[in-house]
């Protein structure tokens, strides 16, 4: 089958078997493979992505069912090599070890941004509560975010709201 | 050099690889492809012991979608692996002793075809009876697991001081207790994967993957191809988690890549799904942990009787190793006079068990602490007295009979400052003495005791302590290699033998390199790492790279800064005795700092002089020996202490414990990367927690039931409270500055410190981990395949 | 791995029941794909036979939300963040507003349905406590009929609910609720984050002079599936309302429980920790509790 649809801007046109999902298509199909696959039952949030501006795990979407839809993945975050607030945070605040659940982490908490400008820090915590992190305890990913929200609050840059 | 003088050592520095992980750009091995790859399926069959009567291909060996099938004929040199004892095959051809056992492996370029046809492959074998009870493993009718050894005992530590029914004799009063704690995944959030690539016509392999132990995967991989290690070049992709968990397995992986790349003659990948790295990837040891106390009426320790026996599963694996760290730190940090320590690990046909993150350790101190907690109350003194009484201090000899000397003993600084901290004995007291509601959960229907509202949520309190010896041990040869090679232009390529896992070591051996030279962090290039350019350093375990790796790191940033001065000192016609400072670029006299060079033209100028601009450091660590008879010597050459403090909430009604707080100090000796410190205490207080309250891998039946993350339940960014890391920084002797280890000591204690604090939220002490919902209200916990569930 | 398998997307609802009526056997829907997914990798043996899926979850027929006779009818294919977004919902019917929030986490709730969550009547399904106590009436639409059926007919046993084949749930309707009630929904799961149900209950109580009037009860994942308790709370109507009859009530629903499930493994643990904490959240409807429960 054929599936038409907008890949962090662009229009993507693709044949691929009905029974592929989102992940097989963008990271072999694709050959974006910032999208990583941690469980395949959408308990770890690894493969998040962004459809129609929403966080989803891109392991639970069928091929299909992309059609027509806006797909942002981490390879579209950080604008002409500038990283976005939240990914420079991260650095700054230690909230990358191995990295492997960072794309989801990075994609869940941009989607909240994007909605939820001054978030609770609750909200920040429920936010990635889809994302599973084995190596940081979560504390310096809640920080680097609140940080980002202080930031984007006082300073408000086009970056958050491309 | 005196602490405040470092430039970047000890602050908090942005990792090295973070852009790249941020961006999505790391390449983890899955995220490899190479042309011609093969993929691979592992055939399996669902039994966890069987005799292994038949295997038919006839169905498939003609299909187009089949590349070649791998199984043990196909193994050209060592048929069986194993780091300590070769007892795993790579392939099963007699017999499988456990359901993560493989027969064979498909090989195709299409898995979705292979997994049709792996379908197809007809097994014919035959139950076996199935060792599960661990403890019951050296029964004498109990069926052997590998029969070629003659027993199911993987191995046995005895440890003796003193004269413990003597000590027992003298003291006021005893108490005994047993433990229990469960199995454990290390849920790594990527799966493994392995890439092997045939090179020159098939006389070298490639192997790119998740690899946490390079030179182990190298060793084993040469074992099985019957080849000299030069011809296995082990790459690592980036590592999406470790934990001690990309050992064993992943060498297996390797092996089996390798075999099959060969056979071939095209690449192979093995990727494995969440289920079935649950499945075959060895997990943390459960133990059964008796312990008898006997102590004065003082509070202090006279003597302890330990007998552990801790459940290897279906392979040796680490166990010979994770139970010697056991036998060592059994006791705790207490000097008791009278030490009478035995632990075996066993086999049986349950899921392996191996290294991870604590090793051996996060067992019998959920044991000894909570019963440390126990005498305190039985004396009516507050758990950190109890502790100030017993523990170590300089000077003060182990169970092992080691002198603890040569570094800052900090058991009782981290102890003050965590009880300072927390107000820890009032609150302990004041929950102590509150009087909590009596509800005793059962199935009968009348006459609830109703809790009421305001009585639902209980408030605790708790602390656990430990210390940890650093690096191996006398577990074996510890020393470590780095190479670094300066630019004409200043900058610098370094690379250590000892693998990234993810942690941060790259950017904390750079920060070592950048202190030394005086240049800034990001002009240092850490190499990717390859077998085929660095010296064997042992494997990344142990909380070990930064001590033993940054010794090397330190050693080779020396030598080279030492060829620097030689060519100032000729260019400058100085004497031997005048020395340098390397700061900011630059290099001037310590007692003419108006006299300097930038560290760029002394970097060109020794260049065109023809100096050597390139080292290889090396650290070994001091000789330490043991007594396998007595279980006595020095163990380690250092050690670490901390104390972690646990604030819960305790839902009564439910058995819910919510952690609201936890403060974690720890003596990690100098810290090198603030960011990455902190990172650690995090992240090994989260895991700890998991171990606590949620995380088990049951087998009934030697068959795992929890096989994703659906069921395997690990905290989420919902369920703790916040943390606190706070660092004392001692004096050590050893590695680099006197920087020892943080990664272990971390998670060791954090369940046994919750234990206790839920002990002092509700006034039961619970002996079995997890402390789940049905072990806090109930005492046991309940699983549908208890043999009276369904009464 | 998901099978080689056909998928259709149908652009009208009329098309989708008409493919529906068509595949017979072989096809299955599939909606926000959280339980069809995982069923696939997991081997689910509901979906051995699936050779067709039947994608509606675009189908805009499906996420309208409508007041209609003073009640509300939510499209079946609303997600739960959608669901929880909804002023209305969070205004009338909270209890739902509050289960919508404890399904999954963002990225699940963000494509799980409604409808999806109770069509497979599994006994966690977090919604169904909530749609119980609030009557809820379900549209079903095949190719040629269009019957509606209170959900607590729907669901039959577990994993079986009164669907023919070729028939969808398209619509959910709560009827007007008094604006005396008040009520809560509880969910006890084994973490915070991304939990499943070991326990749901929801209760709606009105009260008038401190004598029951209206008390509905529904429970999830302790009972075999979601179900109210409609014998209970007739026991409850004109009661004076006091602590001990709230744990004469608890004790009650213990029975009531008892007699639908049986002694099981779980029960020395699910049965008391169902009375006391039914208990706890009528104090809480009722405002005598201290402090909030979690």
């Amino acid at each position: 089958m054929t599936v038409n649809f907008v890949l962090n801007g662009k229009a993507v046109s693709l044949v691929i078997a009905a029974n592929r999902r989102l992940i097989d298509m963008l990271r072999d199909s694709l050959g974006l493979t910032g999208t990583k696959e941690g469980c395949g039952i959408g308990e770890c949030g690894a493969c998040t992505v962004l459809m129609n501006g929403e966080a989803v795990n891109s392991c639970l979407i069928l091929a299909g069912q992309v059609e027509g839809a806006e797909i942002v993945t981490i390879e579209a975050i950080a604008k002409h090599g500038t990283l976005h607030p939240v990914q420079e945070n991260f650095l700054q605040y230690g909230a990358v070890q191995c990295g492997f659940c960072t794309p989801g982490m990075v994609l869940s908490t941009y989607a909240l941004l994007q909605t939820n400008p001054q978030p609770s820090e609750h909200e920040i915590a429920a936010a990635i509560s889809g994302n599973l992190c084995r190596c940081t305890g979560y504390k310096q990913i809640l920080e680097a975010v609140q940080k980002t929200v202080e930031e984007m609050n006082s300073a408000p840059s086009e970056h958050g709201r491309s | 050099m005196s602490a405040d003088s470092f430039t970047v050592v000890g602050k908090p520095v942005v990792r090295q690889d973070g852009r790249e992980k941020v961006t999505g750009a790391a390449r983890f091995a899955d995220d490899l492809r190479f042309p011609g790859m093969l993929s691979a399926v592992m055939v399996r069959i669902p039994a966890a012991h069987a005799l292994i009567r038949s295997v038919d291909y006839s169905a498939i060996n003609n299909d187009p979608a089949l590349a070649a099938i791998c199984d043990a004929s196909d193994v050209p040199a060592a048929k069986t692996v194993g780091i300590v004892r070769k007892d795993q095959p790579v392939f099963c051809d007699k017999k499988v002793v456990t359901p993560g056992d493989v027969i064979a492996m498909l090989l195709g370029e299409s898995e979705e075809e292979l997994l049709r046809l792996r379908d197809q492959v007809r097994i014919e074998y035959e139950l076996l009876p199935v060792l599960t009870d661990y403890c019951n493993a050296l029964a004498p009718n109990e069926p052997l697991i590998h029969p070629e050894f003659g027993s199911n005992l993987i191995v046995h530590y005895p440890l003796r001081k003193g004269n413990v029914e003597q000590g027992f004799a003298e003291s006021d009063h005893l108490l005994e207790q047993t433990y229990t704690t469960q199995r454990v995944e290390h849920a790594y959030i990527e799966p493994e994967c392995v890439i092997a690539i045939p090179r020159e016509g098939r006389k070298e392999i490639q192997i790119i993957g998740s690899i946490q132990n390079p030179f182990t995967a190298r060793r084993i991989v040469a074992d099985v191809l019957g080849w000299p290690l030069t011809h296995v070049r082990i790459q690592q992709a980036e590592l999406g988690g470790s934990f001690g968990g990309k050992d064993d397995i992943m060498c297996l992986l390797s092996a089996r890549a390798s075999i099959a790349a060969l056979k071939t003659g095209r690449p192979v990948k093995i990727r494995y799904r969440r289920e079935e790295s649950i499945l075959e990837s060895y997990k943390r040891h459960p133990y059964t942990m008796h312990y008898k106390a006997g102590f004065m009426q003082t509070g202090k320790l006279k003597a302890m009787k330990i007998d552990i026996i801790a459940d290897g599963g279906a392979y040796a694996s680490m166990s010979p190793f994770t139970t010697w760290r056991t036998v060592v730190q059994a006791t705790g940090p207490y000097e008791i006079e009278h030490v009478w320590t035995d632990v075996r690990a066993v086999y049986s046909n349950n899921p392996y068990t191996g290294a991870m993150r604590g090793f051996g350790s996060p067992q019998p101190i959920f044991a000894q602490e909570s019963l440390m907690d126990e005498i305190a109350v039985q004396l009516g003194m507050t758990p950190d007295e109890i502790r100030r009484i017993n523990g170590f201090r300089a000077g003060s000899i182990t169970a092992s009979g080691q002198e603890l000397a040569q570094h800052d003993v900090n058991l009782v600084t981290v102890l003050d400052t965590a009880v300072g901290q927390t107000a820890f004995a009032e609150r302990w007291q004041e929950n102590e003495q509150h009087i909590k509601p009596t509800w005793t959960p059962s199935c009968s229907l009348d006459n609830k005791d109703f809790i009421e509202p305001d009585q639902l949520l209980q408030k605790g309190i708790g602390l656990a302590t430990s210390f940890r010896g650093c690096s191996l041990g006398a577990e074996g040869t510890d020393a470590a290699a780095a190479y670094l090679s300066l630019r004409p232009d200043g900058s610098a390529s370094l690379l250590c033998g000892l693998a990234e896992n993810g942690q941060g070591l790259r950017t904390t051996y750079c920060i070592i390199a950048a202190e030394i030279l005086g240049i800034p962090v990001d002009s240092i290039e850490y190499l990717d790492f390859d077998t085929a350019y660095i010296a064997d350093s042992g494997p990344t375990v142990a909380s070990r790279s930064t001590l033993m790796g940054g010794g090397a790191v330190k050693n080779a940033a020396e030598i080279v800064r030492t060829q620097l001065e030689g060519t100032l000192r000729k260019r400058w016609n100085l004497a031997t005795d005048r020395s340098f400072v390397f700061s900011s670029g630059l290099v001037a006299l310590v007692d003419d700092p108006a006299k300097y060079i930038s560290f760029l033209d002394l970097c060109a100028l020794a260049h065109s002089t023809g100096v050597n601009l390139s080292a290889i450091g090396w650290y070994r660590g001091p000789r330490v020996h043991w007594d396998e008879s007595v279980g006595q010597g020095p163990a380690y050459f250092t050690y670490v202490y901390g104390c972690q403090v646990a604030e819960v909430t305790v839902n009564i009604g439910t058995g819910e414990v919510h952690l609201d707080h936890i403060t974690a100090v720890h003596d990690p000796g100098t810290i090198i990367n603030l960011l990455g410190a902190q990172g650690q205490v995090y992240g090994g207080v989260t895991q700890g927690a998991g171990y606590a309250l949620w995380e088990e891998i049951t087998a009934p039946n030697g068959k795992i039931k929890e096989l994703n993350f659906d069921e395997y339940l690990i905290p989420t960014s919902l369920d703790l409270g916040t943390i606190t890391p706070l660092f004392v920084s001692g004096k050590e002797t050893y590695g680099p500055w006197g920087a020892k280890s943080l990664g272990e000591p971390t998670l060791e204690l954090t369940a046994a410190a919750i234990a206790n604090a839920v002990r002092n939220a509700v006034g039961k002490r619970f002996f079995n981990l997890p402390l789940n919902l049905e072990e806090i209200l109930l005492q046991r916990k309940l699983r549908p395949e208890d043999p009276n569930a369904n009464q | 791995m998901i099978p080689q398998i056909e998928f259709v997307r149908p652009k009208t609802l009329h098309d989708a029941l008409s493919i529906l009526a068509e595949s017979g056997d072989g096809a299955r829907v599939i909606a926000g794909g959280t339980d069809v997914i995982p069923g696939f990798q997991q081997g689910d043996l509901r979906l051995k036979s699936a050779r067709t899926l039947v994608d509606i979850h675009h189908l805009p027929e499906l996420k309208n939300v409508e007041t209609r006779d003073g009640g509300l009818a939510i499209g079946a294919g609303i997600t739960f963040t959608d669901l929880a977004k909804h002023p209305i919902i969070a205004a009338e019917y909270p209890l739902l507003k509050q289960a919508a929030l404890t399904v999954g986490n963002v990225q699940i709730r963000n494509r799980a349905t409604l409808a999806g969550n109770f069509v497979n009547n599994a006994a966690c399904a977090d919604s169904v406590p909530p749609l119980l106590v609030y009557n809820a009436v379900l549209r079903i639409q095949s190719h040629t009929s269009v019957r509606e059926t209170p959900l607590s007919d729907f669901l039959l046993s577990p994993n079986q609910v009164q669907l023919n084949a070729g028939e969808l749930v398209t619509n959910i309707f709560l009827p007007k609720l008094s604006a005396s009630h008040s009520g809560e929904f509880y969910k006890l799961g084994r973490r915070r984050g991304t939990a499943i149900s070991r326990i749901t209950l929801a209760v709606l109580l009105k009260v008038t002079e401190n004598r029951i009037e209206d008390l509905r009860i529904a429970s999830g994942a302790v009972t075999p599936i979601g179900m109210r308790f409609i014998d209970l709370e007739k026991v409850a109507l004109g009661k004076t309302i006091d602590k001990s009859f709230l744990k004469s009530l608890a004790n009650e629903l213990g029975e009531h429980v008892l007699s639908k499930t049986g002694i099981r493994w779980s029960t020395p643990y699910k049965l008391p920790v169902l009375q006391q904490m039914f208990f706890q959240l009528l104090c809480r409807v009722r405002g005598c509790s201290g402090e909030a429960i979690r």
